[in-house]
């Protein structure tokens, strides 16, 4: 097992990752082209946290089930701890990486009592003795914090918080180096998102797992994360370590998403966000700047190239403005925004 | 789970199982209850009447048919007949069907479009016709009864169990045992399968009741289970002469199935409100 993990290498390293789904193309109507996710690179070190945040439609729930081999890329590859996942089989996948689902109501079968899902991923080893297994399920409920007892209920018979720890301890049982958590509380009542997070952060510092943790909710990665990818319609238009992001971003798209965020202030309202009504459609990018028609600092190249990938010392953003826009303005915005 | 069932449902569930449970437990028990041999003829008895009718006798409580037999014992080892044949064609029937409606279901693309072609020719293909020729070729026996019907009954299994695994197959609990290494066998009949298993319950209890109608119609046409055996189609069809003479020769055995049939159906409707009801979250 152990031969498995390339401990010198990134734990993920993506490279030219594209996806695209054909939608309709029925006899009368015409095939549309929906690339969901364009041309992502990236790595994530061992012990890192990777918060990827976009908007709905971003393509981050696509990158999810690319990385994890759930859906195969159109092109290009992703390694697991040095290891081509198209070359994996499904024993040695599970026990390189595993994912939290979004959705505890949905991730675990309700035909099924909570100790056999928890054993599912032993069980699929096909060399796990029965009582090795039995005690690592029982080991793992108790790690997450659930009474090894429950293992006898259906997940009908637990809470939403409850659940998503059946999955965590799931997902755990094979120790994997390397879970991907796909929106993992947003599903949950917010006095148990806490919760959960705490949980993850826990079990990462006590394991030394590598987690892609993908959101929409911007406090929650900037609480978990180590290092933040900004997606917009497929592509990764900012990356860079958390404190930096938050404090700096230099992508106009960045900037917004911050401004965004709601203040627990009541007096100050709704922040206004200089994205416009229109909401990015994947089926039709535009051209250029793919973030050009909804930019408030776009300029009339914007609409004719794409951007450059400009890289400053671990930050990666893609914009013409970039180098000198880390911009005074935006910055100041982005204070007023997030706080006094 | 019964908490939220309706009364109509729940008194559905208790009356169409406790008939047919009794239906079974009389079938089962037919050697020990039965009064007389039920292939016994004595022609000195020939078509006694009931025990409410005028002259009936003792010993035989239903009477006796054109050759002397006991009818309550030829009933009672009819409803093995008809729960045999009932039960072998569902399970051949739903087996097929399970496994076709599945595959093509979690797989989808040019192998659902494959299943579904077999389903649509299936459907044309008219079963009394499919019953002659075989009878024609092989000649009548209780197993071309059971193969003939298992064989042509399965297209309603195809397609619930193709819907449902469509809806199933697109649950995170799917891809979560994908990510977790199961083997495709394993995903198919742990995960998917027990989660269809309720709308199937359903189907069955319908293939029952039409595969039960089924056999007693072709019995009635010659092409079923073959004299001498006491099928209750078969009943029916030898007592049509004397129908209207004693007309509970044929109303006896016609009674029997309406009531198994009925129950059944009931027991059915029953079940699919537990299913609905059950699976509301």
């Amino acid at each position: 097992m152990t031969a498995l993990i390339d401990e010198a290498g990134p734990a993920v390293s993506v490279r030219g990752l594209r996806r695209d789904f054909v939608r309709g193309g029925g006899l009368l109507s015409t095939h549309a082209t929906v690339r969901a996710v364009d041309g992502v690179s990236f790595d994530v070190s061992h012990g890192e946290v990777l918060g990827i945040v976009g908007e709905s439609g971003s393509g981050k729930s696509t990158l999810a089930r690319l990385i994890t081999g759930l859906l195969r890329p159109t092109a290009g590859d992703v390694r697991i701890a040095g290891r081509s996942l198209a070359e994996a089989d499904r024993r040695q996948r599970a026990r390189l990486i595993q994912q939290v689902f979004q959705d505890p109501y949905s991730s675990l079968n309700p035909t099924q009592r909570v100790r056999d899902i928890v054993a599912l991923p032993l069980v699929a080893q096909g060399d796990v003795p029965r009582e090795e297994r039995a005690r690592r399920v029982s080991e793992m409920l108790a790690l997450v914090g659930l009474d090894p007892a429950v293992g006898e209920r259906y997940p009908g018979q637990m809470s939403g918080g409850q659940r998503q720890r059946v999955a965590i301890a799931r997902a755990l049982v094979l120790k994997p180096r390397i879970v991907v958590c796909d929106e993992p509380t947003s599903a949950l009542d917010v006095s148990v998102q806490a919760q959960i997070l705490n949980l993850l952060q826990a079990l990462r510092r006590e394991l030394n797992l590598t987690l892609v943790f993908i959101s929409h909710n911007l406090a929650v990665v900037e609480h978990i994360a180590t290092h933040v990818a900004v997606m917009y319609l497929g592509r990764i238009v900012e990356a860079a370590p958390t404190a930096e992001l938050f404090g700096s971003p230099r992508h106009p798209y960045t900037a917004a998403l911050l401004q965004s965020v709601l203040t627990p202030e009541p007096g100050k309202g709704i922040p206004r966000i200089p994205l416009g009504e229109g909401f990015p459609d994947p089926a039709a990018i535009p051209p250029g700047c793919r973030f050009h028609p909804r930019c408030p600092s776009a300029l009339p190249a914007c609409a004719d190239a794409s951007p450059p990938l400009r890289v400053d010392a671990g930050h990666l953003v893609e914009c013409i403005l970039a180098p000198e826009t880390a911009s005074r303005e935006a910055t100041s915005q982005v204070h007023a925004g997030l706080g006094p | 789970m019964s908490g939220r069932l309706t009364p109509s449902a729940k008194a559905a569930l208790v009356i169409g199982g406790s008939v047919l449970g009794a239906t079974v437990l009389l079938a089962l028990l037919a050697p020990w209850i039965a009064p007389h041999d039920p292939f016994l003829q004595n022609l000195d008895q020939r078509l006694a009447p009931p025990f409410w009718a005028e002259g009936s006798l003792s010993g035989h409580p239903l009477g006796t048919d054109q050759l002397g037999r006991d009818y309550l014992s030829r009933l009672l080892y009819g409803a093995r007949i008809s729960l045999l044949i009932g039960a072998v064609t569902v399970i051949l029937s739903g087996m097929i069907g399970v496994g076709l409606g599945m595959a093509g279901g979690y797989a989808g693309g040019w192998l659902d479009d494959a299943v579904m072609i077999v389903v649509t020719c299936r459907l044309s293909i008219p079963l009394i016709l499919v019953a002659l020729t075989v009878v024609a070729l092989t000649g009548t026996s209780l197993v071309v009864v059971m193969l003939t019907l298992g064989l042509l009954l399965w297209e309603r299994f195809a397609v619930v169990a193709r819907t449902t695994t469509m809806q199933v197959r697109h649950r995170e609990f799917i891809e979560a045992a994908r990510l977790c290494g199961a083997s495709l066998p394993h995903i198919l009949l742990r995960e998917v399968l027990p989660n269809i298993l309720p709308h199937l319950v359903v189907v069955m209890t319908l293939e029952l009741a039409i595969a039960i109608l089924l056999e007693a119609a072709l019995s009635f046409l010659g092409l079923g289970v073959p004299p001498p055996l006491p099928s209750w189609g078969l009943m029916i069809a030898e007592a049509r002469d004397q129908m209207f003479f004693m007309p509970w020769v044929i109303t006896i055995p016609g009674v029997a199935l309406f009531t198994l049939v009925l129950a059944i159906n009931i027991l059915g409707d029953g079940l699919r409100d537990l299913v609905a009801g059950g699976h509301a979250r």
